[in-house]
């Protein structure tokens, strides 16, 4: 500030001087007034620099404003995973209604997800309080049309996706093993504009061991007299969307499946198929979804094996289903504007689904679940009522012959906390 | 001997004489049109100095980020009045004194000629406009003719558009929900009245573009993509003036005005001022109404309007009936509350989610 102030004025000073004899008097205190006003305003201007310099309140404000922006920058691979909690009443089971309900860990997962460079990985792990078991884990890459190739442990595209379901509980298509099921094979996914599509090569259930029944999704298990399991799949599906990116989307789809069935008895391959054709259309606040589906397994079994069924297994279960029947989906779902602060997401919806078996003289098992799930920052509940007939899990239920033939209750609640 | 002193007085007031240039932040389209040729050309001409006018869509996060990191390049800034409120008790924005702005021609001095108390120390008013509902009166069998239409989906059916914002639109949720304008902030202020404005939105929320600068608005109505939208008056006006087959609806148009601000710990604060001085004269915002239909805010600027120009003002008498002035001083205080769950709110999906977590 006072060399500043010295070097002006000392020119000032000297200006004035020497100028003396060529200028008018009146000329020079005029620049000199101006050189003087300059002066202070400086002054001022490095006053107010240095106080605010000392501003430790701005500082730490600085501070902060970089840590935001440290923060704000997308990580490649994103770690998640969820918490979640179940609470239900069982109206068939006596020891449900006597403790007049009853509630658990439901599931413990950890997610992987990311890109570095076009190199894709997509991986979960999930913890159960009876079994640990990979969800799906995938590497991938993705070309410059956005198609993707994914390898290893992968969702089959088969009919309505993600979920031939609303609600966490699902419906037939999954417990008979043709909805969010996984598998260890090759997939290529690509899009254009309204055309989806999808094939998939897999080479044999997630496990590669089919007598290990800890698994997340539904496959053909090697569990007493049946000793199938599912090797060499081909999948394909392909859908197109009506009114695709508007408020107004209807997508229409169809998908096959086709493999082979490894008897490990008779050492043979039986065959085995499934078709499926699908509409899923979200309109406004509405979503409604059909699905129709075929399935034929034609399994090589060793003679006295009921050849009218197969056996598929998870969550450390296994049952038997129809070896050849129609399944039938028909969900809706209305997404409810939320007015309250906390509520971020209300969808409630009906899905039905039914399994028309072929079996002679065996009732087909229908399931409907109606319920709401709420989505609140983090958290996510769905609170449903179930309503199941001749279904795995409700009393003697069977996707096969047997079963009690009656509606059977379950209300349930299900809490989980994302991140 | 005498030319070299000359030399060495020059270059020693340099500062003072030499041209500069100067950042000023403003809007868009019509409005930024109207300020280039109301006043900022014929000020680049008569001080020599440069503008660089820079476009911005609201908002105070930049001038924070700017300002206390001490690299300010939005020197000059136009701000809405609750926004300068906001920055000017955060202390990111000079104060100016009014005392400092040319008085008007009369002699009239500007603390006396500028309209509406000062609800910042830190901004000086420029001009008044509106937020009102715009649409092709061509695409209606009977146009609309209240805010209510704008809110009824059965006799009105169509996609609207509304600025993506909560100033304004929770506002006419309310008035359209039945609240009397004069009430409309004391419902707003309560937790059910929020709840209230929330659940009306709610109801035409699948039918809604939202839009953050003023010519997208214009430009969703040209290509008709939406059947009505809010709209800044002055930009309709432009758009009607170059032919455009639109109209406005100023049932309960919501009417404000910005200010010139200063942002601080700018490099040349005093030519900042020396800008804002030059667009705030009563002769600058005459002209600027040449060009665009908002409201000078000095008397002295007002009285020197003609009539018909007048009464295209959102400040005109007839207009002013059934207008909302928009509270600034409430804004201010209530933005880092309502923001976020605005915001929380736009984001909630209006479709079923294709997936929903498992």
């Amino acid at each position: 500030m006072n060399v500043i102030r010295y070097l002006v004025l000392t020119s000032a000073s000297v200006v004035a001087l020497s100028a003396a004899a060529d200028q008018t008097e009146q000329d020079l205190k005029e620049q000199i007034e101006i050189l003087k006003q300059r002066v202070e305003a400086l002054e001022r201007q490095q006053l107010q620099i240095s106080e605010q310099n000392l501003g430790a309140v701005e500082l730490a404000a600085e501070r902060e404003a970089t840590s935001d922006a440290e923060e704000a920058e997308e990580p490649a691979i994103h770690i998640g995973g969820a918490l979640r909690f179940t609470t239900g009443y069982r109206e068939e089971v006596d020891a449900s209604v006597g403790r007049k309900g009853e509630s658990g860990l439901d599931v413990f997962r950890f997610n992987v997800d990311g890109k570095i460079d076009d190199f894709l990985i997509s991986a979960e792990y999930r913890f159960y309080s009876y079994m640990n078991v990979i969800h799906h884990g995938w590497v991938g890459y993705e070309f410059e049309d956005e198609s993707q190739v994914q390898l290893g442990i992968s969702q089959v595209p088969f009919g309505l996706l993600p979920y031939a379901s609303h609600n966490a509980w699902y419906g037939v298509p999954y417990y008979v093993g043709l909805a969010d099921d996984y598998d260890m094979g090759i997939k290529y996914v690509r899009s254009d504009g309204p055309w989806s599509t999808e094939l998939a090569f897999y080479k044999n259930e997630e496990l590669n061991d089919a007598t290990n029944l800890d698994r997340y999704a539904f496959d053909l298990v090697r569990e007493g007299e049946q000793q199938n399991e599912e090797t060499n799949t081909v999948n394909g599906r392909v859908a197109y969307t009506f009114g695709k990116e508007s408020a107004c989307e209807t997508e229409v789809g169809a998908s096959i499946e086709m493999g082979q069935m490894y008897n490990a008895t008779t050492d043979s391959n039986g065959d085995r198929y499934a078709g499926a054709a699908h509409m899923d259309s979200r309109c406004g606040r509405w979503n409604f979804q059909l699905q129709g589906t075929t399935y034929e397994y034609d399994a090589k079994d060793p003679v006295g094996v009921d050849p009218s069924v197969v056996r598929v297994g998870a969550f450390a279960g296994s049952y038997d289903i129809d070896s050849d029947a129609d399944i039938v989906v028909a969900n809706v779902a209305y997404n409810l504007p939320s007015p309250w602060r906390l509520i971020d997401s209300l969808t409630c919806y009906n899905d039905y689904s039914r399994l028309n078996k072929s079996i002679e003289g065996v009732n087909d098992s229908e399931i409907n679940t109606t319920g709401c799930a709420i989505g609140s920052g983090p958290l996510f509940t769905y609170v449903d009522y179930i309503l199941a007939k001749n279904m795995p899990y409700f009393g003697d239920g069977s996707l096969a012959g047997g079963g009690e033939n009656d509606w059977q209750g379950r209300f349930n609640i299900n809490i989980g906390y994302y991140w | 001997m005498q030319a070299f002193w000359a030399g060495l007085i020059l270059s020693a007031t340099g500062a003072v004489a030499s041209a500069d240039a100067l950042n000023v932040v403003s809007w868009d389209g019509a409005y930024v049109k109207s300020q280039i040729l109301g006043y900022i050309r014929d000020y680049e001409q008569a001080s020599g100095n440069r503008v660089n006018v820079i476009q911005y869509t609201g908002g105070i996060d930049e001038i924070r980020s700017q300002s206390r990191a001490w690299n300010v390049s939005w020197e000059v800034i136009d701000l809405e009045l609750y926004d300068a409120i906001r920055a000017c008790n955060e202390g990111l924005l000079e104060t100016i004194d009014l005392d400092d702005m040319p008085a008007a021609p009369d002699g009239t001095p500007a603390r006396d000629d500028f309209i509406n108390h000062r609800a910042t120390p830190c901004g000086v008013a420029n001009v008044a406009s509106a937020t009102v509902i715009s649409f092709d009166p061509q695409r209606f069998e009977t146009p609309p003719d209240a805010l209510e239409d704008f809110f009824d989906l059965d006799v009105y059916p169509g996609k609207r558009a509304l600025r993506k914002t909560p100033q304004g639109n929770m506002e006419w949720a309310l008035i359209a929900d039945g609240v009397p304008r004069d009430k409309v902030y004391d419902v707003l202020s309560t937790e059910q009245g929020l709840n209230r404005a929330f659940a009306v939105l709610n109801r035409i929320k699948p039918h809604v573009q939202w839009w953050e600068t003023g010519q997208e608005a214009i430009r969703l109505l040209e290509t008709e993509q939406v059947v009505m939208s809010s709209a800044y008056n002055g930009r309709v006006g432009a758009a009607i003036d170059r032919g455009e087959s639109l109209d406005i609806l100023w049932d309960n148009h919501v009417w404000y005005y910005d200010v010139w601000a200063i942002v601080k710990n700018g490099r040349n604060p005093d030519l900042a001022l020396d800008f804002i001085r030059f667009a705030s004269k009563t002769e600058s915002l005459v002209k600027q109404v040449k060009y665009i239909s908002y409201g000078p805010m000095r008397h002295s600027a007002v009285a020197m309007l003609d009539e018909k120009v007048r009464d295209r003002l959102p400040t005109s008498e007839a207009h002013l009936k059934t207008a909302l002035e928009l509270d600034a001083v409430w804004w201010s205080e209530n933005l880092d509350r309502i923001q976020p769950r605005f915001e929380r709110w736009l984001e909630r999906s209006i479709m079923v989610p294709k997936a929903l977590p498992r």
